[in-house]
């Protein structure tokens, strides 16, 4: 996929020579910065396993005690019976403590990834439609799914075996010191030195991490986007094509994933060296020990304490095994990270809620003024509109003409809020900027040229517009839209459940659907964005007939190319040299005027 | 699990790999077994020993050594070979997929969304992933070692190789299935919840305008929260479930511990073993849980996996309503289309159209008007063969339909369908989907008879301009006027049109229908449209009422 700098959909995606050193670290910090939302369960996945730890101790104490009693003092089974009671019973208390740590890091990584979930939804919510940076949908939604899955492993294993690698380690070590002084400095020694391998190794890892979290999302938003014209690309004979696509796609993320974790595994594998350096260390020390070879200790050390010491060897690196084994958790929720924060901006410290107030009540016909308006194409390569100066009274009702891709959709879309603009608009009388979103949103409907159909039924699509609408109300928005009609001829009605996208529907269809919500409003002004597009003459004019009844009163804005509808209107407009012309309309009713 | 087994066949073209890494992972399980119960050895015999200096070190010592390095070296060679050899997998399930998928367009099932078939193509072959890499091997492993220990154990400590053997295989084969078992519905609630959260952002997205238009984000944001926390409660309880499961290991191996412990020293108090064996034994089983400690996670992701794998057969094994003939016949050279009697109509619905006839010759071109809705794309469906008709015969150069393959019949007709997309790609690459091999002129003509060369001059990258998820970048008609053009690149003979001119102004509708004629020359045409057409654009106008074509009325073809 070859990539344009001026394309908005590029301006959000950062090259892969992004300064990484810098945004490294601040994506360690966002990472730390959510760990709060893990509240008690996350203190309680760390704290389970140091418990954990110190009963280990003890464990080995009393193991090594019996084995040792057993087999160098001859003491007899039955005496050690109790023993074997303790340590069976210590087993099982840390079989527990580990099964409640892993729950708990399980339920605090759940509810850090649900709140950072809305929290993005929202913010994404919460910008402008029809941004410039609006993400594309696979990507969007491939981050919120699977990018945010990818935290998982940070908050529910790698936070506590970090804690756990920093403590227990040292804590082993100072307990065995005055033990054995020889064996506590060797894993005081080694284990501090360990992490410190793992870092080098790491540093490699998190750039390659990054490069297959890319590859990821490029891989799921092609996904996204060739799943949309599968037909289309079938009948064009493509399909061994995009399936040879996929397949490098796929081969790509095979080998960027293989690259991370080779150096992944190469940590872990530098850690087992050093920790079964230590064991044979231990061992070895232990041996020579008893052989009378090695003379460091000023006691004779017993068999209870050689084989303490053994056993509890391999436990002192345990914890930074484990460490290592979710250090690729590590970089992979970093890299996730990264790649969130580069499709849908900074991570928002919060979820915004996206709920309006009740609005004030409804105002009656808003009347529009537009001064010194300059609007641009959403990509800003074009002026549509320059010092444009309009006034439509309330009550009015308007067409805008011009040939397609002039902007009239843009000057819509600016009027209804969705597009930023300069110079002035006022609606009713009050600046468009200042209106407070509930009160607008009541007082504006507008109907855009590709309206939305969601998965569900008829009716869900129609009731969107007032959710709490009645089956009488929805019944009769359907029938002014003429969805009625082709909707009654289906089996279940209004009932009929909609493919997402208006999938087994027409384009005049879903165009009428969408109309019709427009009837379940109560709105002072209406724009409408090629409403009968897709409609032949006869219907147009049905159509028409119930919209502008229903606009009696209210202020209407129709861009438009059927000239049938124009007709209709009171005034039109033409863009035109980057300003708004009146125009004449002919004041004849039919479509074939040329 | 019959859909997990379903896939073996692409499992088995991966054994190699998966067979190393399952060699692999066995020896550096025994090595680390040996490691532990070597060392067990090795200090007990120095501690009971009287031989002093002469007590032979080199063999034990240089075993604890050796055994170290080849644990790290299998394990890393292990995690390897199973990683590149799942990654293979996954590539050979997303090319075996959407092979399955082409045939079976369009697909019959309209509840399955955008965002949910995205789901089931790309998170759902993750999961399956898990099956081999982190579920089967190391059970595999787990089963070997512990058998092998049980064997040694039975020769030189036979008092403990029951109770270890019982604790063994209940932890390795007992606590999985039970953990499958009992995980089956929050596995499938995991997989289908987590497509349900994408479908809800794709649906936020894509909708965002009207959503914010109709001030229904408050909706949208508090159902949106609804699915991420019950997404996060099926995790939630496949967790618990896992914990259990790893609790139920680690108490088996602390029972087979203990008891190893107790019939261990009353074997050794009646002098059936020696020391030094008995502490190596022990140590080699505790170190043989590590294996068994694996398991509990891997399953864990098992179930979610095998929902995973049942997603994805139904769309790899959704019958095929349209086949190809099993001896096709080849395409003619001229391809008249001949449509006699058809009868069609959507499952349940009532019929769209009944009783059809209509001809159309080689370099004809016609029009078909009619109402919204009527049926007109129906008939470009049936034509193109993505439906059938209930009965009619549809011929196409005297050949039925269903005596070509499909491919031809694609291949011969080129479909500007009302919602004909455009791809997050170039301009030049959109176009090419139509005909790859065109050259830089062929795709300027194009452009030039769609109505839409100047536009794309005028951009800063001409052809090379990005036009944006679903062709966001442009307008409508603009993007309208793309599409057409690469169905004018295509080389097919005839072209399907289904209201070409939607999002055009009259102007352009206009200079679009007297291009037509000129840049479909040689080429059959059939133009669906409720646009009035200009006299001469096209040979014949018809209009679909009632499911049936007549000629239209005179006054309706001839506008000024």
């Amino acid at each position: 996929m070859s990539k344009d700098p001026a394309a908005p959909t590029t301006t959000k995606l950062p090259s892969d020579a992004r300064a990484r050193t810098g945004s490294d670290r601040e994506n360690s910090r966002t990472l730390s910065g959510l760990r709060r939302l893990g509240g008690p369960m996350l203190w309680l996945a760390i704290g389970a396993p140091l418990l954990g730890g110190a009963l280990l101790v003890l464990q080995a104490w009393t193991l090594a005690g019996i084995v040792g009693q057993a087999i160098e003092g001859g003491t007899a089974v039955e005496t050690l019976t109790p023993s074997i009671a303790v340590v069976l019973g210590l087993l099982l208390a840390r079989a527990g403590l580990a099964a409640i740590g892993d729950r708990a890091g399980t339920a605090a990584a759940e509810a850090i990834k649900s709140l950072v979930r809305q929290a993005l939804f929202a913010h994404l919510l919460a910008g402008s439609p029809r941004s410039a940076n609006q993400p594309q949908s696979g990507a969007a939604s491939s981050a919120i799914i699977d990018q945010v899955e990818a935290l998982d492993g940070f908050f529910a294993r790698y936070v506590p075996a970090m804690v756990q690698a920093g403590f227990l380690p040292l804590a082993f070590g100072v307990f065995i010191l005055p033990l054995d002084w020889v064996a506590g400095l060797l894993f005081l020694v080694t284990a501090p030195l360990i992490p410190l391998f793992m870092a080098l190794v790491g540093w490699g890892a998190q750039y390659a991490t990054d490069k297959q979290a890319r590859a990821l999302s490029l891989l799921n938003g092609r996904f996204a986007d060739r799943l949309r014209g599968l037909t289309t690309l079938k009948l064009f004979g493509r399909a061994t094509a995009e399936t040879d696509g996929i397949v490098a796609a796929s081969d790509e993320l095979r080998r960027r994933t293989l690259r991370v974790l080779r150096i992944a595994f190469l940590s872990s594998a530098v850690l087992e060296f050093f920790a079964a350096l230590g064991v044979a260390g231990i061992a070895l020390y232990v041996g020579l020990t008893f052989i009378d070879f090695l003379h460091l200790r000023s006691t004779a050390l017993t068999l209870e304490l050689g084989l303490f010491l053994l056993l509890m060897a391999p436990e002192v690196y345990n914890p930074l095994r484990l460490l290592a084994a979710h250090y690729h958790d590590r970089a992979a929720a970093k890299a996730a990270i990264g790649e969130i924060e580069a499709q849908l901006g900074p991570m928002p410290k919060s979820v915004a809620s996206l709920d309006l107030p009740q609005p004030g009540t409804g105002a009656g016909a808003l009347g529009l003024k537009l001064s010194e308006l300059t609007l641009r194409t959403p990509s800003q390569t074009r002026v549509i509109l320059q010092d444009a100066a309009l006034t439509i009274a309330p009550g009015e009702h308007i067409a805008i003409v011009g040939p397609s891709g002039i902007g009239k959709s843009t000057l819509l879309e600016a009027l209804a809020r969705l597009r930023p603009h300069a110079g002035e608009i006022s609606l009713g009388g009050q600046p468009l900027a200042a209106w407070p979103e509930a009160d607008l949103r009541h007082g504006l409907v507008m109907l855009g040229q590709k309206p939305r159909i969601f998965a569900g039924s008829m009716a869900d699509n129609i009731a969107l517009a007032r959710p709490q609408a009645s089956a009488a109300e929805i019944r009769s928005a359907a029938e002014r839209a003429h969805v009625a009609r082709f909707a009654d001829a289906l089996p279940q009605g209004l009932d009929t459940i909609l493919g997402e996208g208006g999938l087994g529907i027409s384009g005049g269809q879903a165009q009428r659907i969408a109309l019709a919500r427009i009837y379940l409003r109560d709105p002072g002004i209406i724009l409408l964005d090629e409403p009968t597009a897709h409609l032949d003459a006869d219907l147009e004019q049905l159509v028409l007939d119930e919209l502008l009844t229903f606009a009696r009163g209210r202020t209407l804005i129709i861009a438009t190319h059927s000239l049938a509808v124009a007709a209709r209107m009171g005034r039109a407009y033409r863009i035109a040299g980057e300003s708004l012309l009146t125009t004449p309309v002919a004041a004849r009713a039919g479509r074939s005027v040329a | 699990m019959n859909a997990l087994l379903a896939f073996r066949g692409l499992f088995a073209r991966q054994a190699k790999g998966f067979t190393i890494a399952l060699v692999l992972s066995l020896i550096a399980l025994a090595a680390g077994v040996a490691l532990l119960g070597t060392s067990g050895w090795f200090i007990t015999a120095t501690a009971l020993t009287t031989a002093g200096l002469g007590f032979n070190l080199f063999v034990p010592s240089a075993g604890v050594r050796a055994f170290s390095f080849i644990r790290i070296l299998a394990r890393y060679g292990e995690r390897l070979s199973g990683h590149d050899a799942t990654l293979r997998l996954l590539t050979d399930i997303r090319a075996w997929l959407f092979t399955r998928l082409f045939p079976r367009l369009p697909l019959s099932d309209r509840s399955l969304r955008h965002g949910d078939l995205v789901s089931r193509l790309t998170a759902d072959v993750d999961a399956l992933d898990t099956a081999f890499l982190v579920a089967i091997g190391p059970i595999s492993a787990a089963v070997v070692i512990g058998t092998v220990l049980t064997g040694i154990l039975a020769w030189l400590l036979p008092a403990a190789a029951l109770v270890y053997g019982l604790s063994f295989g209940a932890a390795v084969l007992l606590v999985p299935v039970g953990l499958v078992l009992a995980s089956r519905r929050a596995g499938t609630a995991i997989v289908t919840r987590a497509a349900a959260a994408r479908t809800a952002v794709l649906d936020g997205i894509e909708g965002h305008a009207d959503l914010t238009l109709f001030g229904a984000l408050g909706d949208t944001q508090a159902r949106f929260a609804d699915i991420a926390e019950r997404l996060g409660a099926a995790r939630g309880r496949l967790a618990t479930l896992t914990a259990c499961a790893a609790f139920g290991v680690q108490a088996l191996a602390a029972i087979a511990l203990a008891g190893s412990l107790w019939f261990g020293l009353r074997a050794f108090a009646a002098g059936q073993v020696d020391g030094p064996v008995l502490v190596g034994l022990l140590l080699a089983v505790l170190g043989s849980f590590e294996a068994s400690s694996l398991i509990v996670r891997s399953v864990a992701k098992l179930t979610t996996a095998m929902a995973a794998a049942e997603r994805l057969s139904a769309i790899a094994n959704a019958p095929i309503t349209i086949a190809d003939p099993a001896e096709p016949v080849a395409l003619p050279a001229s391809l008249p289309i001949e449509m006699t009697d058809v009868c069609f109509g959507y499952d349940g619905g009532p019929p769209v159209l009944d009783n059809l006839d209509l001809r159309v010759m080689p370099g004809q071109h016609i029009a078909i008007t009619g109402a919204s809705g009527i049926g007109k794309s129906s008939l470009l469906n049936l034509l193109l063969r993505l439906a059938e008709p209930q009965s009619g015969r549809i011929t196409l150069g005297g050949v039925a339909l269903s005596a070509l393959t499909q491919s031809d019949v694609h291949a011969s007709m080129a479909l500007l369908s009302q919602e004909s997309p455009l791809f997050n790609d170039t301009i030049r690459a959109n176009l090419l989907i139509a005909r790859q091999d065109a050259s830089d002129d062929a795709l300027w003509s194009a452009l030039e008879a769609a109505g839409i060369a100047d536009f794309v001059r005028g951009l800063p990258r001409a052809l090379d301009t990005l036009v944006g998820e679903g062709g966001r970048t442009v307008s409508a008609g603009q993007g309208r006027r793309l599409c057409l053009a690469r169905v004018l690149l295509s080389p097919a003979p005839i072209l399907l049109l289904d209201e070409p001119t939607t999002g055009l102004d009259r102007a352009a509708e206009l200079a679009f229908f007297a291009l037509l004629r000129s840049a479909a020359v040689g080429r059959s045409v059939i133009l669906v449209t409720h646009a009035a057409i200009p006299e001469g654009t096209v040979e014949r106008v018809l209009t679909m009422r009632h499911g049936q074509l007549e000629p239209a009325e005179a006054s309706l073809a001839r506008v000024h």
